[in-house]
């Protein structure tokens, strides 16, 4: 039976973003990065272009047919410090990358990881967070929360609270949720408050930035931090610049099935805080499955956890 | 089939609890829709057409317990429980948390973005009997096992929700809450759907048993809510005509006592309008016995009359007067 009435408002509709098939992330850029000089940036792309090359080389030999879509990025830090200008910085990185073969598709800025599009961001992620349940755990008692903080286990008891109760062992350790016999248990701050200003943490925005990589995060069922094609001249301010800036015209899609960052192994452990965040984000289902029916229609295979479609080349040095 | 190729499920349980929203005045749909906003970045359905109808988005809470079992089995299930609110004409608010199972799952627990992807579905470990699990839902805890309590998620969320600052928390009238716990099970295929079993407890908690076709199917969910909330209504208003001891104090009295269902609840009765339509023939089964709809009927005139006599005194006293 068809139905002749309808009412938009009580019909949610999620927008769908173009995909590419990897997003491969070709660095971020901190403010001591910057101080180093340009040398610093040239070691690292000199590193990272071998890499780039097998990333594309993998991905051609995954798909069933048809050339590999993959876009690159590189994200530059202007949330935790503010240093140089988009004026003065961006020709040096894309003149940088270019001397060592590569090409940089997106720039993005962190702060826009917290806001973008006048939306903010790592709220809207942060209240999509679903702890993981200890065994035991019926639904009849809140989720354990630390806030501003994730971890990936259960916690040793608070201090105050072992002392209230006389005859309780001293001290338990922490475990981690599905650790195999030995836990590896990690607590992650999210962000912190100073005064009226909330600081999301480098961990937590680099979630954010997965993703958004990922074509996964949407605000009212529009996509958010979406690319703005920029020719010409950079600004004098990072303000001045969208959250992500498509340099190149025919570049692939700056959302991808899958990501792969090449960075320096100092990123380790906010990497690894990204993957226990990552793991627990209900991201919107409708988006989950527009992003899983389109793969399937390539036929290119898409890890089911969004935390698993995330991969990294950590390389040794700073 | 869905996009993380998973089995088929073959159960889905849940409960609905009802209140009156605490606070004086209905809200109108733009308080509704912010009251019902539970995260930023997801907005909320509204519909104006017949009555306005405001859902929340969802909310996950993760588990990992027991399913309730009737034989005292022990399957552990892990995953989320998914909840969402309800306000209908800005004036009773609903709590529904509910989760749908396969007939099996892994044996082990599995990384938690496993189940993230998979909302408001908990995994047996191994194979589930689902018509003891049904069974087991819909009588309660037994044996004082902690096993899956959706509704006390949804005791929380209305909790939360009433903690709400757009609230004065000064309800215009007594009311009691409502629970209603379902347990859908797959029927044979091609037979249409069913309601096996309604049955009404004196402490507030009506219990439903279906069988339907799918029991992934949102509707279950609709027909549930719909079912929770004019028995709310219906319990309400038995309970408000009660309270007037209607028949046994002066008529100005009872007229006072009953004036609140006037203002808040008569115009919120209407059954089936948002029920799917495949799922609507079981309600009707409930419109003929026991008569939801006859009994409010009869309710309401018993109110229109008792208020349509009281006007006559009035109206002959106030002649005199003057």
């Amino acid at each position: 039976m068809e139905t002749v009435f309808h009412e938009t408002t009580a019909e949610p509709r999620v927008a769908a973003v173009p995909l590419a098939h990897v997003s491969l992330e070709l660095g971020h850029l901190y403010m001591d990065d910057f101080a180093a000089g340009p040398e610093r940036l040239r070691a690292h792309f000199g590193r990272v272009r071998p890499w780039a090359d097998a990333v594309t080389a993998m991905t051609a030999a995954q798909l069933p047919r048809g050339r590999p879509r993959i876009s690159t990025c590189f994200l530059v830090d202007d949330y935790f410090t503010r240093y140089s200008s988009p004026a003065e910085l961006v020709p040096m990185v894309l003149a940088e990358a270019e001397a060592a073969g590569l090409r940089i598709d997106y720039l993005a800025r962190e702060s826009g990881c917290a806001r973008a599009d006048g939306v903010e961001l790592a709220a809207s992620v942060l209240a999509r967070l679903v702890e993981a349940p200890p065994p035991g755990s019926n639904g009849s008692r809140p989720p354990v929360r630390e806030v501003g903080w994730m971890c990936n286990g259960e916690r040793t008891p608070a201090v105050d609270a072992l002392e209230a109760m006389s005859g309780v062992p001293a001290w338990s350790p922490p475990s981690e949720v599905g650790a195999r016999r030995h836990s590896v248990f990690t607590d992650v701050e999210l962000w912190d408050d100073r005064g009226q200003r909330r600081t999301w943490s480098c961990a937590f925005l680099a979630a954010v930035w997965q993703l958004a990589r990922l074509g996964l995060l949407r605000h009212r069922g529009d996509p958010v931090m979406s690319p703005v094609r920029w020719a010409g001249g950079f600004p004098g301010d990072w303000d001045a610049l969208p959250a992500v800036v498509q340099l190149r015209e025919e570049a692939a899609p700056f959302a991808a099935y899958q990501t792969c960052s090449v960075l320096p192994n100092r990123f380790l452990d906010v990497e690894h805080a990204v993957r226990i965040v990552l793991g627990r984000v209900q991201v919107e289902p409708r988006a989950l499955e527009q992003v899983s029916e389109r793969a399937a229609q390539e036929g290119f295979p898409l890890p089911a956890e969004v935390a698993d479609r995330a991969a990294y080349v950590l390389y040794s040095g700073s | 089939m869905d996009a993380t190729g998973d089995g088929v499920r073959v159960l889905s349980c849940g409960e609905v609890r009802t209140c009156l929203l605490q606070t004086s005045a209905s809200l109108p749909a733009a308080s509704a829709a912010q009251l019902l906003q539970l995260r930023p970045d997801s907005g909320v359905s509204l519909s104006a057409r017949p009555n306005l109808h405001v859902v929340s988005p969802e909310l996950l809470t993760g588990v990992d317990c027991l399913f309730p079992a009737k034989s005292g089995a022990k399957v552990r299930g892990v995953g989320t429980v998914r909840a969402r609110a309800v306000l209908t004409e800005g004036r009773v608010l609903q709590a529904t948390a509910c989760f749908r199972a396969p007939a099996r799952g892994p044996e082990h627990r599995q990384p938690w973005g496993h189940y993230l992807v998979r909302p408001g579905i908990v995994e047996p470990a191994g194979r589930l009997e689902e018509g003891d699990a049904a069974a087991g839902f819909l009588d309660g805890r037994a044996g004082g096992v902690q096993t899956l309590d959706p509704g006390a998620v949804a005791e929380r969320l209305i909790g939360d929700l009433h903690a709400h600052a757009l609230l004065d928390r000064r309800a215009p009238f007594k009311s009691r809450r409502t629970r209603l716990r379902w347990s859908a099970l797959r029927g044979d295929p091609g037979a249409a759907p069913v309601i096996e079993r309604f049955t009404l407890a004196d402490d507030g908690l009506r219990t439903v048993l279906l069988r339907v076709p799918d029991p992934d199917d949102e509707g279950v969910l609709g027909l549930c809510e719909d079912l929770a909330l004019h028995d709310w209504l219906l319990t309400t208003l038995v309970h408000m005509v009660e309270r007037s001891r209607l028949g046994s104090v002066p008529g100005p009295e009872a007229v006072a006592a009953l004036r609140p269902a006037v203002d808040h609840l008569l115009h919120l009765w209407m059954p089936m309008v948002r029920v799917a339509a495949p799922l609507v023939p079981l309600w009707e089964v409930l419109e003929r016995t026991p008569g939801f709809s006859a009994q409010w009927r009869i309710l309401v005139q018993r109110i229109r009359d008792q208020l349509a006599l009281q006007a006559i005194p009035l109206l002959r006293d106030d002649l005199t007067r003057h």
